[in-house]
């Protein structure tokens, strides 16, 4: 076995109010290894968002990590120095956001909004930069030649795509997916996550999936942590998650998912 | 109300504002307990400056500048308060109004509300003020809270569209209640917070703009208010004679007034608006990142 | 286009109503209208000259409706009458000068003070709680709630009176001749600065408060995020992430404060006896000259209608959502 990629170890964050903290995540550890779906589970407010821009430090106060490491390929992301950060972000940790809808933005030609991370990062100019981005909307089904369009003359399903394809530009090493279909209609979704895979297939980095449908992630995922109140209770196989649950929590969650547990959630294949 | 109360008791520039604002309140109350002067009467020597006898100094015709500076509080907090009330009564009918009913009758006050935003304010007072000829500041205020309550309508009237899809309307609507009686009942509570920014914004429009009517002398000279002050001392050349007292009193008092009320006015921003706010949080925050005792 | 259209023809409803607020206020006023605006003046008209007043003015024979389609015609011909304080001169005329003079110094204010304060809110915004804020967030409550009469007479009393740097009014040395010179230029900006100094205390803040107030509600926004996580500069995404987004409700918050700009400078002109508009309006009303108040209000709100008309173009130009191609 090779060392994980991601390592999150102890891992605890606070959000800092006028009298008393509330803590979003209590001491949470797990590995994600390299070409690896690893999903993270969990209600509404258990923390789950809290980690993921932990992890890009994207955190701005009042929240607080109060302890733990973040390990990607060995180095502590947080001991990175501002310019040690801008560089690792998107280069290494990519993230499609909660609300992928908004998270383009809506001033900005697409091809604005790719050419700033391919300068930044890889110096490239604006023909270069033109090509690489039609290569990536190819990569996602957008016609290139609506590079030129904005935000807002896309459908939800499109900005989703054109988010991937942004976090795909620089061959991230790692891919935190917080939620990233919540807004959009089933057949769209399972569009997209399909997409998601073909393309972790052929670039192989690993993905940090979130949500709080246990349903969809057991069909996406190879390992799942399920979490409760900012505690991670519970980490399996997607198998095991579904057959076996060994939290409390974990199979109330599973109850609370009556259509999905039974019949067709195991078509992972399909996929 | 309830939170709107207890955050401006614990809001630090609310405390400053109510506090400035009490102490002009009281001052005007106690008007004649502070002086022995009458405002209006020929006390002493013409242009005096400050002296014990005279604190604030004279003016060209003798009268004495404290005197005519606590009572013309009493001028400026009537307008002020009187208009604004008018102003926040107005707008916050029609914006509701507009909001609620929706369809022509939302149409037609938007439309008339637009319209009155775009055609300029101190101008059209003044040549309302110019034709009313020597406007009292009773007129003044009337006129004003005639012509100033587009804002208000406009600002309220978005709000009440976002409260209207509110589950409590919808069940009230179904139970059968009256349109008015929502408006009132339903609607009105929820909007505190747009309306006390009205009102503290429109009070202080109103003071400021029944001074400049004032100074720019369309006012009745025989009112004693900070903007007759104003308009008497710039016509008796105070400046350029030397008589700073004469034309800084009135000047300090309205800049103090207009702080306080803005201050208050920033803090119900800040309570309505959450995002706002900088609490205790930041500080606490910024002490444990110090202490090494976190970090982002 | 379309957009724009529908604000032109709401702007002619605007104007139409506001040339009818000026047709009817002497006509419901108490008393004698006629008696009201020609009488008590103090200049002696001969009888042709009040003629031909009272005919821009609409009081001539006929139903009330006819006098006013002749005073809607006389309107948009561009016939605001005569003056009665500088008879006979053409009331267009009395106000063409002026207009000159009032559009540089609000102009120029406002581009100043509106640059500036929207800098000041950007950053104040971006450092949120730190030194830079609070002096920016005070500072601007104190320099906002002070009225603008307030401010010009302490910048003149300071600044004009007491330590004697600039002149205490005119918009340039009385004794040159107006001529393209360098020292009538040098003289007209010497004698503007007071007037700017104060327009730009005034109006400064407001812009500050506004466009920090956006941008932090903006600043949670995903795209934002978004910016950050892709490593980019942070002046790159204060700039063209948060500000870009921001400048979108300040610049539509921009068209009310145009009223205040334009009182502003009414009563700075006043105070600094600058030879604009709001000097003409004050010197028509002590005269009680109100073809002059009339027309000044047709005038100001032309120049409200125009700067809003400006606002809404550049509304368009700055939020691809509203550009149709
Ligand atoms: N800025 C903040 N200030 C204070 N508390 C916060 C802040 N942001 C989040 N929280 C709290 O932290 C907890 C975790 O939030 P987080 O966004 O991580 O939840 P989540 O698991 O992503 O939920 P969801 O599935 O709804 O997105 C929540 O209870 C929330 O109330
Ligand atoms: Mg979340």
């Amino acid at each position: 076995m090779t060392a994980p990629l991601l390592q999150v170890k102890n891992l605890t964050i606070d959000y800092i109010g006028d009298s008393t903290d509330f803590r979003a995540v209590d001491d949470v550890s797990f590995d994600v290894a390299r070409g690896e779906v690893f999903g993270l589970a969990g209600e509404s407010g258990c923390g789950k968002s809290t980690i993921a821009f932990a992890i890009s430090r994207l955190h701005k106060p009042p929240a607080l990590i109060r302890s733990g490491r973040i390990l990607l390929e060995g180095r502590d992301v947080l001991d990175l120095n501002p310019a040690q950060l801008r560089d690792f972000r998107w280069r290494e940790v990519a993230m499609v956001f909660q609300s992928a809808m908004n998270s383009l933005n809506p001033v900005l030609r697409v091809q604005e909004q790719f050419y700033d991370v391919l300068r930044t990062h890889q110096k490239m100019n604006r023909a270069q930069a033109r090509e690489r981005t039609a290569e990536m909307l190819r990569l996602v089904d957008i016609p290139p030649d609506r590079m030129k369009d904005y935000p807002h003359q896309f459908s939800g399903g499109m900005r989703q795509r054109i988010v991937i394809a942004i976090c795909l530009a620089l061959n991230p090493k790692i891919v935190v997916m917080d939620e990233p279909t919540t807004a959009l209609d089933v057949v769209v979704q399972r569009e997209i996550l399909q997409r998601i895979n073909e393309l972790r297939r052929t670039f192989g980095f690993s993905v940090l999936f979130i949500t709080h449908d246990l349903g969809l992630m057991v069909q996406f995922c190879d390992r799942i942590g399920i979490m409760l109140a900012g505690k991670l209770v519970e980490q399996n196989t997607a198998e095991n998650i579904y057959g076996a649950p060994q939290h409390d929590y974990t199979r109330k969650l599973w109850a609370s998912f009556p259509s999905l547990h039974g019949e067709p959630v195991m078509e992972k294949v399909s996929i | 109300m309830q939170p709107l109360i207890a955050g401006l008791v614990r809001n630090r520039k609310a405390l400053v504002g109510m506090i400035i604002l009490l102490i002009i309140v009281l001052i005007a109350l106690a008007a004649p307990l502070l002086t022995e002067y009458d405002p209006a009467a020929r006390v002493g020597r013409p242009h005096q400056p400050p002296s014990a006898e005279h604190w604030l100094g004279t003016t060209r015709i003798g009268q004495d500048v404290f005197a005519r500076l606590i009572y013309g509080a009493r001028t400026s907090l009537a307008v002020g308060f009187g208009a604004g009330l008018l102003i926040t009564v107005l707008g916050t009918a029609l914006g509701i109004i507009a909001g609620y009913r929706g369809g022509k009758t939302d149409e037609a006050i938007s439309f008339f509300t637009n319209m009155v935003l775009v055609v300029p304010n101190l101008p059209l007072l003044l040549v309302l003020a110019s034709f009313i000829g020597q406007a009292s500041p009773l007129v003044i205020a009337v006129i004003l809270g005639c012509t100033s309550w587009a804002w208000g309508a406009r600002v309220t009237r978005a709000e009440t569209l976002s409260v209207k899809q509110k589950d409590f309307v919808k069940s009230a609507e179904m139970m059968g209640e009256p349109r008015w009686r929502i408006m009132t009942f339903e609607i009105f509570p929820n909007l505190i917070s747009i309306v006390g920014i009205n009102f503290i914004g429109s009070v202080i429009f109103a003071i400021i703009t029944e001074a400049t009517l004032e100074f720019l002398g369309l006012g009745d000279p025989k009112t004693v208010s900070w903007g007759m002050m104003l308009y008497n001392a710039q016509k008796a050349s105070a400046l350029s004679v030397g008589a700073w007292w004469d034309i800084l009193t009135p000047c300090f008092a309205l800049a103090l007034l207009g702080i306080g009320l803005s201050l208050l006015n920033f803090a119900v921003d800040e309570i309505a608006n959450p995002r706002l706010r900088t609490g205790n949080s930041m500080s606490r925050w910024s002490a444990l990142i110090r202490s090494g005792e976190g970090r982002l | 286009m379309a957009f724009l259209l529908r604000r032109l023809g709401f702007y002619l409803a605007a104007f139409i109503a506001a040339a009818t607020i000026n047709f009817f206020l002497p006509r419901l006023m108490p008393g004698d209208p006629i008696q009201i605006m020609f009488s008590s003046t103090g200049t002696e008209l001969s009888a042709e000259n009040l003629a031909s007043l009272k005919l821009t003015f609409g009081f001539v024979d006929g139903p009330l409706w006819q006098q006013y389609l002749t005073y809607l015609k006389s309107i948009f011909t561009g016939d605001l009458g005569r003056s009665i304080k500088y008879f006979p001169l053409p009331v267009t005329e009395v106000l063409g000068h002026a207009l000159i003079w009032t559009v540089a110094l609000m102009g120029t204010a406002t581009l100043i003070s509106f640059t500036l304060g929207t800098f000041l809110g950007i950053l104040a915004a971006w450092r949120r709680g730190s030194v830079f804020d609070v002096v920016v967030s005070v500072g601007a409550i104190f320099a906002t709630s002070v009225p603008a009469v307030v401010t010009s007479l302490i910048v003149l009393f300071f600044f004009g009176f007491t330590l004697n740097w600039f002149p205490t009014g005119y918009s340039a040395d009385p004794a040159l001749d107006p001529a393209f010179s360098l020292t009538y230029i040098l003289s007209v900006l010497y004698h503007g600065i007071l007037p700017m100094l104060t327009l730009c205390t005034v109006l400064t803040g407001g812009f500050a408060v506004t466009m920090r107030n956006n941008m932090i509600n903006l600043l949670g926004e995903d795209y934002i995020v978004m910016g950050r996580a892709k490593g980019l500069s942070d002046s790159r995404v204060m700039i063209w992430y948060a500000a870009r987004n921001a400048l979108l409700p300040t610049v539509s918050s921009l068209a009310i404060a145009i009223g205040t700009v334009l009182g502003g400078s009414l009563v700075t002109e006043v105070v600094f006896n600058y030879p604009g508009l709001g000097n003409i309006l004050y010197q028509a009303i002590l005269a009680r000259d109100y073809p002059v108040i009339q027309g000044q209000l047709l005038i100001m709100t032309i120049a409200m209608l125009v700067a809003n008309f400006i606002v809404d173009i550049s509304y368009v130009l700055l939020d691809p959502r509203l550009r149709r191609t």
